[in-house]
């Protein structure tokens, strides 16, 4: 608690003594960048001037601000897959707009990476431990079935990791993934996965990036402790209409976009789906009649995202967006119908209005429900369970861009969650069995925020910001001050120093216990039992330019403290349950690491190192006689090695390889035999002593892609091929212990150990087109 | 185009040949410390028995671990009885005892009974149990659908005024074989109601079916589902593992007494 407070103080204190250092007069320039072709906001272009040694990014409308002095100035845009452009302003006694429209690079579909943002501005950007994936990078790389995922490309970068093999989850700095909060242009997405975790419910080609914050959060944000995961859409193009599309191992895509009114509105559509059910019909319709064959149980999921974006005048803009999935698992027969399916539904209408450029307002009403349903028949009896979350909420940003070298952001928000919470039902028709559980819950959360962004002087800039949440529910209110505070000093040109402070609160939990992502994991509100979680992080880091600007290592360490962790009995029974707080353990977790990031992204061969040195515990009083246990993806050394190289203007190499800590695992210590009564036959049952105490066999993978880009008459083309753990190592999905019987006489001749793997070698071939 | 669409798809072939995915490892476990594992009825009309065995190394040799120097001691209304080492098979039921003596408890719903197992390396383990009544089985049905296979259905009522816990089992022709069904439950979600259990259709004319009501203590159905808890914990990735709830202290096992209703029933 010390350290934290201190540094808070100490922010506060730099803040004061450097207030008055920076006198010099200055002036905003502000503007858009977009695209030419789409029109689409560049989120993350860099506008440099060279001679000041300053510049800005873009945010996540492609907006950019600059403080400038008066004089003649060289504004510098570049963006990777555009052109650079160029412009000199004359800033004499106002605020100025400029406006970019980049021209595409001479790229075919959008792969060709020409340059990205300036390592030079990431270097002066003010925000640390933040990553930033467009959809144009992470296309290039390779990914499982050919799959493209923008969420789990990110577990390549340093302090992020997967939960095991395939899986889409992120657990951040050591957090699990509950503790995520995932937004689609603004709105809560509860469950961001498909098919028990192995894909990401974003479809790449409606997404435009994806910001993942690890620590150092913005005020802004709140609501989970330990990441944000902040995905826009893309919007749709301002000029023409245009299709993309792509057809795959497993799934297929298709994403209309195009002007309504020219200049004014623009569309995007975008769809897809799965079909191995249409396989598994074909090979249960050849099989059918055949003795011992069971039919293959249908499966697919599918989901549509859409965005429409009107430009009502100068000054306002309103963007609708949408999503909606849908996962479907079932299986039908004379006497037994079984239909589980469960699914996202996601809508956020925002209006951005600027009252002149230096104050703009971002405000955005939103809907999000996560649920799931299933539904079982065997004859006369019918099952029915359901659970969902619901939310309604109302969010209002504003950005005010003060003289020296102030921009204040401020704002609130509202949410009003509906919580259905294993509702079930059980009849037969002939009135026979009837009953029903379930329960719902109503809450309120709310929060309001300030935070300046304080360029102190050229070296050294603050953010400095008080977030404060509250959340409501059956009569029970918690309050609490989220402070956050970071702040950036360049030692030199190349050099920069960052730190940063951010206290999180999490009101509403996942009830899970598994560490996979599945669809029955439900959200259960704080309530007089359940107090709200609590994370402290202090991060502090190091980033360097070298070799003429082409290369620039980061090194970050990180503390974060966990209160009120989540976790539940043993045997917990979480499914049908009307007394869930009962199951709930309390406890708390810390973790703390290192993260060393080493990138090159201009350049014929571009890619990024990173190593993370971690450790991750969790301690409740009612697991493991109240001693401390590591986390399951508690992992000491975790290393990924991302390479693109561009080999000729048809082809594209790519290859990445990771390695990791195996997991750690509970495995039995011993056993016992269990005779059990008359009637029952004797059975050897495990005995589990501390939690997560063995590792899994160490994990890594080599992944191949090499896109090939065709040549059609109609538009544009190209072949991606994969090979998704290329030398098919053998990674340990788990461990089990297995009793080995003669086969004649049945009699138990010992015990060993097996690994599971998941997945071997997986070729695969994409096909995209454009036009 | 469908020629591509199938050219797409040949990376499937791969998938399929290359679907070794299962492998010995090595696990080196850490010294285990066996405790004493103890298995005791009181059951109405038999004699008092118990298995005394210890838990063993996971990867130890699979030999029954006898403790033969193991005292066990029953105690009911202030007199307590002990039941001396004497290993054997009672070969109807299948079941294999260490320690019994032929002598019966006079047992009602209510009595208090007392386990106590003791051995010369001075690992003491002790237990309670707490006499409870049969609930009767009202009723079981069994209902056909048009391939002549039938459902079967047992209802029988909750006592609304306590906290009840049942163990439903179903065996076909008699209880040497292992039961078909079998499943633990509480009366959290039927509390004062009339409840029945449902199958699948399993079961055809003439079918001989041994319907077995416990009338459970929660000892016992902790004990029993923390034993399923591990038992499922151990090859699947997605459970949490879970230690064994014992009814006994000091060392691992179930002292309980089984209060049961049955029904013989034939499908026509």
């Amino acid at each position: 608690m010390r350290l934290p407070a201190s540094a808070v103080f100490f922010f506060c204190l730099l803040s004061l003594f450097a207030s008055n250092a920076f006198a010099q007069s200055s002036y905003t320039i502000s503007g858009f960048v977009r695209g030419t072709g789409s029109e689409e906001a560049l989120i993350g272009a860099t506008v440099a001037v060279p001679e000041l040694r300053t510049g800005a990014v873009t945010d996540a409308r492609g907006f950019y601000t600059l403080q400038l002095p008066q004089g003649s100035h060289t504004l510098q845009v570049t963006y990777i897959g555009y052109e650079a452009a160029t412009r000199t302003i004359e800033v004499s006694d106002r605020n100025l707009t400029i406006n970019f429209v980049l021209l595409a690079a001479n790229s075919q579909l959008r792969e060709v990476v020409v340059e990205a943002n300036s390592l030079q501005q990431k270097l002066n950007a003010n925000q640390m431990s933040v990553e930033t994936l467009t959809t144009r990078e992470a296309k290039l790389l390779p990914a499982i079935f050919g799959e493209v995922d923008l969420i789990k490309t990110l577990q390549l970068k340093p302090g992020v990791q997967s939960g095991g093999e395939g899986a889409s989850g992120l657990y951040v700095r050591g957090g699990g993934p509950d503790q995520n909060l995932v937004l689609l242009d603004d709105a809560v997405v509860y469950n961001a996965s498909h098919l028990f975790g192995f894909f990401s419910v974003f479809n790449p080609d409606a997404v435009e990036s994806v910001e993942l914050y690890k620590g150092g959060f913005p005020a802004q944000f709140g609501g989970r402790l330990s990441s944000v995961v902040d995905v826009k859409m893309r919007d749709g193009n301002k000029e023409r209409i245009s299709a993309t599309g792509g057809i795959g191992l497993i799934a297929s895509r298709l994403t209309v976009d195009g002007p309504i009114v020219k200049d004014k509105s623009s569309f995007i559509i975008s769809g897809r789906r799965t079909y191995f059910d249409i396989f598994t019909r074909q090979i249960n319709r050849l099989q059918e009649g055949k003795e011992d064959f069971s039919p293959i149980p249908d499966y697919y999921f599918y989901d549509l995202n859409g965005k429409v974006n009107y430009k009502l005048g100068e000054k306002d803009e309103l963007f609708l967006s949408g999503y909606f999935g849908r996962d479907f698992f079932g299986f039908n027969d004379e006497d037994f119908q079984f239909r589980f399916d469960w699914g996202n539904k996601v809508g956020a209408l925002r209006w951005q209005h600027k009252f002149n450029p230096r104050f703009q307002v971002n405000t955005t009403l939103s809907g999000s429900s996560y649920q799931y349903n299933i539904n079982n028949k065997i004859d006369v009896f019918s099952f029915n369970l359901t659970s969902d979350i619901r939310d309604v909420a109302l969010n209002t940003d504003f950005s005010l861009i003060l003289d020296k070298g102030h921009t204040l952001q401020f704002g609130a928000m509202a949410t009003r969650h509906g919580f259905t919470i294993g509702r079930l039902n059980f009849d037969s028709d002939d009135n026979r069995l009837s009953f029903g559980a379930g329960n719902d819950y109503e809450a309120t959360e709310a929060a309001a925020y300030v935070s300046d962004d304080f360029q102190v002087s050229n070296r050294l800039s603050l953010n400095y910001g008080l977030r404060l949440s509250a959340f409501n529910s059956d009569g029970k209110t918690y309050a609490a001050f989220e402070p956050r505070a970071s702040a950036k000093y360049n030692l030199s040109e190349r050099t920069a120093l960052k730190a940063s402070y951010a206290s999180m609160m999490q009101y509403i939990h996942l009830v899970a216990n598994s560490g996979a992502s599945l669809p029955t994991d439900i959200w259960y509100p704080s309530n007089d039992y359940v107090k709200p979680q609590r994370s402290q992080q202090v991060a502090a880091g190091i980033s360097h330019l070298f070799g003429q600007g082409r290369f620039m290592i980061t090194n970050e360490l990180y503390y974060k403290w966990m209160h009120r962790q989540i976790d539940f009995r043993d045997g917990a029974n979480l499914f049908v349950n009307d007394d869930l707080e009962e199951e709930f353990l309390f406890g708390k977790g810390e973790s703390y690491g290192n993260e060393v990031y080493l990138e090159k992204i201009k350049g014929r061969t571009t890619g990024w190192v990173g190593y993370t040195l971690s450790w991750s515990y969790r301690q409740f009083d009612g697991i493991n006689d109240g001693r401390r246990f590591p986390t399951r993806y508690d992992r000491r050394h975790d290393l990924s090695v991302v390479l693109l190289h561009k080999l000729s203007k048809r082809i594209n190499l790519t290859g990445a390889f990771v390695y990791g800590t195996g997991n750690a695992y509970s495995l039995p210590v011993a056993r016992f035999a269990f005779q059990d009564v008359e009637g029952k036959s004797a059975i050897v049952v495990p005995v589990y002593s501390d939690r997560n105490s063995f590792r899994l066999n160490a994990f890594h993978r080599l992944d191949l892609g090499l896109v090939l880009k065709l040549k059609p008459k109609w538009g544009e083309a190209d072949l991606t091929f994969n090979a998704y753990n290329a030398y098919n190592r053998r990674n340990p999905y788990f461990v089990y212990f297995e009793q080995v019987k003669d086969e004649e006489d049945n009699e138990t001749l010992g015990f060993r150990a097996k690994q599971v793997s998941l997945f071997p070698v997986i070729p695969s071939v994409t096909y995209n087109f454009k036009f | 185009m469908k020629a591509v669409f199938y050219t797409l798809l040949l990376p499937l072939l791969f998938l399929l040949v290359a679907c070794d995915l299962e492998q010995e490892v090595e696990v080196k476990l850490p010294p285990h410390d066996s405790q004493l594992v103890v298995e005791c009825y009181l059951e109405p009309g038999k004699n008092l028995r118990a298995v005394v065995l210890e838990s063993v190394s996971y990867f130890n040799e699979p030999d029954l671990p006898l403790v033969p120097d193991a005292e066990v001691f029953i105690t009911h209304q202030g007199k307590t009885i002990k039941l001396p080492f004497s290993p054997y098979q009672d070969q109807k039921a299948g079941k294999y005892f260490t320690h019994r003596r032929n002598e019966q408890l006079n047992l009602s719903p209510g009595d208090v009974v007392t386990l106590e197992v003791r051995d010369r390396k001075g690992r003491h383990v002790t237990g309670t149990t707490t006499i409870v009544g049969p609930v009767p089985i009202e009723a079981v049905e069994w209902k056909f659908n048009d391939k002549e296979k039938a459902y079967l259905l047992t209802s029988f009522q909750d006592d609304p005024n306590a906290e009840n816990f049942y163990r439903y089992m179903v065996h076909r022709d008699s209880l040497t074989n292992d039961s078909e069904r079998d499943f633990v439950s509480s009366d959290r979600l039927t509390n004062g109601k009339r409840v029945s259990y449902g199958s699948a259709y399993d079961y055809e004319r003439g079918d001989t079916l041994v319907v077995s009501l416990f009338h459970i203590e929660k000892q016992y159905y902790d004990f029993l589902s923390s034993v399923s808890d591990a038992r499922n914990a151990n090859g699947n990735p997605f459970a949490q593992p879970s230690r064994i709830v014992s009814s006994v202290q000091g060392g691992i096992g179930i002292f309980t007494n089984l209060s049961y209703d049955r029904k013989t029933v034939i499908i026509d």
